[in-house]
């Protein structure tokens, strides 16, 4: 074996790392309707409430593809910067009016992405003023724990231990969810969270609150 | 006094914008050829999903522009907005048969008519995109 030949330094960093990995636990949240269906698309995002990482400058894409935004639904740090390319051959124009970050963009076919920083906590909502039927969705959190569900309803994070409050939201949510404090420790947490959706609603006000 | 005569003959003939009927008639005319080739089936898919009230905003404010009257043309050029949607020569006559049919529709001269028509003919080599030359 090579390990009693290691660097004490070596081996004290590597033992680091492990108690590093072991101080904290998985968590996975599990978000349905109430009528039990797996609801995907969904955001949900834990607040340290002890304390809070440094930034980092994040980054993240939203592509244009067949006129429709890919993903529909993003969740991103405060200071994320999300660039903007077009698979698409044809133009669109990218907006948005939403207090947390109002812009607009002109996509040409085979231009560069263009990036543009999200420097505000909220919900921002995206359109195209070409194509009636573009819409997006970009959660802006001040936390670098996030996740958004796939479409059998589950997200999965492994988090620092420590105390949080979750939030979610969902596009078509009817209401904010309550938030919820938990404490997460060596042992995984399985959370479910069940919320009302409307397929015809688009719940921009039940933000996180 | 030639310089003179010649400044009133201009300011006497009406503008284009007037004879396609001013403010009203333009947005008349945009309005009706959009809603007219989006539900064309030979020109309709070019136009699937896209915001047509804008559209006619700015083909209104285009035509305006180009015909003399009080607008400036904001949106993107033609080579721009056409990119991509790989028109066709027989969409672009298409699109002009329909215009024809809803100037005449908006009771515009054959002069006027002629006129417009003379103003937008050279738009068709940004907004045609040439045959690919694939082997057939």
């Amino acid at each position: 074996m090579n390990a009693p030949h290691l660097h004490r330094p070596i081996a004290a960093l590597l033992l680091g790392l492990l108690a590093a990995q072991a101080n904290g636990g998985a968590v996975t949240v599990n978000v349905t309707t109430r009528t039990g269906a797996a609801a995907g698309d969904a955001v949900v995002v834990f607040y340290p409430l002890d304390a809070v990482p440094a930034t980092t400058r994040d980054t993240a894409v939203i592509d244009q593809v067949n006129k429709r935004f890919v993903p529909r639904v993003s969740v991103v740090r405060t200071g994320t910067a999300i660039t903007f390319p077009n698979s698409d051959r044809i133009r669109h124009q990218v907006y948005s009016f939403s207090p947390a970050k109002t812009f607009s963009l002109k996509l040409y076919a085979g231009s560069p992405k263009t990036a543009v920083t999200f420097d505000q906590p909220g919900l921002v909502v995206l359109g195209c003023n070409i194509h009636d039927n573009m819409i997006a969705f970009v959660g802006v959190v001040d936390s670098p724990y996030f996740a958004k569900t796939t479409d059998t309803g589950t997200a999965s994070l492994n988090l620092p231990s420590g105390r949080y409050r979750l939030r979610a939201w969902h596009p078509n949510a009817v209401a904010a969810l309550p938030s919820r404090d938990i404490t997460v420790a060596a042992a995984p947490l399985n959370i479910p969270l069940a919320i009302d959706v409307d397929g015809t609603s688009t719940a921009v006000a039940a933000w996180l609150e | 006094m030639l310089l003179l005569l010649s400044g009133i003959a201009a300011s006497a003939a009406p503008r284009l914008y007037d004879r396609l009927g001013g403010e009203a008639g333009v947005a008349a005319i945009a309005g009706s050829l959009i809603d007219r080739v989006s539900a064309d089936p030979k020109l309709g898919r070019s136009f699937k999903d896209s915001n047509l009230d804008r559209i006619k905003k700015l083909l209104a404010e285009q035509i305006c522009d180009l015909s003399g009257g009080p607008c400036r043309y904001s949106g993107d050029s033609m080579r721009e907005v056409h990119a991509g949607h790989h028109i066709s020569e027989a969409e672009f006559f298409g699109m002009v048969a329909d215009l024809r049919a809803v100037l005449k529709e908006q009771h515009v001269s054959q002069g006027a008519t002629n006129e417009l028509l003379r103003l937008l003919a050279p738009m068709k080599r940004d907004v045609v995109e040439p045959a690919q030359s694939t082997a057939q």
